[in-house]
């Protein structure tokens, strides 16, 4: 049983671990992490996989600056 | 669009990651790493389709965006498992394999919540937000795995130079993501970063693809504090 309290902790440890770091990240940023835009320079993407080119997000709608987002 | 340097470094990379699999196929290896292999093997036909997709509609196309960031986020999750695959070979002589399941699946199913709880404010396209934050979250998640990996691997002087090296390639590959991001952002206006991105995605394929072929199972490291008793 304390053995499974310790696992239990030990990921929360490291899920807070690492939200707290990309929070730091993204304050830190200059938001490009979350967002893409379209016509602008590629954005920096620590995540990403292979090679590919990123393009721009898919569900942003007109041609309007983006606004900085909302739920970070 | 991408020009031909671009292009060049996607094919190199993509090519390293169909290596990876033939050379642990080659050596025997490919059971033992099967996590590390599927992710290979997933990030090759990622490569190849991403290709088509932007090859067929461009890359301002929805249709590429939609295949590049949901490929991502799958790919995000196989290289969780790749990672716990690791783990579980680290830790395979303590038998606490059915734990290390137990925490994965429950720091798997934290993220996906906590993903949830970020993105599901949003009126629309909540799959593909919800996709997209997963991906970005579980970066961090292995990011933060790998060095908690590092740090069991020197304080238990593991000695298997294969798991060493595999582990220290992955620790390269993340670190180099991250100081990468943090040069980007302090001048984003460098055309040389704009390449730099994308030769980093070659570093993992790379590093693992000669692990596999050169470093044999059977290879053990000597801890520096055997090494230096006087005889």
């Amino acid at each position: 049983m304390s053995r499974k309290l310790t696992v239990i902790l030990l990921a929360m440890l490291v899920l807070v671990g690492a939200m707290s770091l990309k929070t730091v990240a993204v304050t830190h940023g200059d938001g490009s992490v979350i967002m893409a835009n379209g016509g602008a320079p590629q954005p920096p993407v620590p995540w990403k996989n292979g090679g590919a080119p990123q393009p721009p997000v898919p569900w942003k709608n007109g041609g309007a600056p983006q606004p900085p987002v909302p739920w970070k | 669009m991408p020009g031909p340097l671009e292009y060049g470094i996607w094919l190199i990379c993509t090519l390293l990651e169909g290596a990876v699999v033939v050379c642990a196929v080659r050596s025997h290896s490919f059971r033992r790493y099967i996590f590390l292999n599927v992710y290979m093997g997933l990030s090759f036909l990622a490569s190849v389709g991403r290709y088509q997709a932007l090859s067929h509609y461009g890359i301002a196309s929805s249709q590429y965006a939609y295949f590049y960031y949901y490929s991502d986020a799958l790919l995000t999750i196989g290289l969780y498992f790749a990672l716990l695959n690791l783990y579980s070979l680290v830790f395979d002589e303590m038998k606490v394999e059915r734990y290390l399941r137990f925490g994965a699946v429950l720091l798997l199913a934290g993220t996906a919540w906590f993903s949830y709880a970020v993105v599901q404010q949003s009126s629309h396209r909540l799959f593909s937000h919800f996709a997209y934050e997963l991906s970005q979250n579980l970066y961090f998640v292995g990011l933060v795995l790998t060095y908690a990996l590092w740090g069991a691997i020197v304080k238990m002087r593991e000695t298997r130079a294969r798991l060493i090296q595999l582990v220290l390639a992955l620790g390269v590959y993340f670190s180099a993501f991250a100081a990468n991001y943090a040069l980007q952002n302090l001048s984003s206006k460098a055309t040389i970063l704009h390449f730099v991105t994308p030769i980093l995605g070659c570093i993992l394929p790379a590093a693992w693809a000669y692990c596999f072929l050169r470093v044999n199972e059977e290879t053990r490291l000597a801890p520096a504090r055997l090494v230096a008793v006087p005889r």
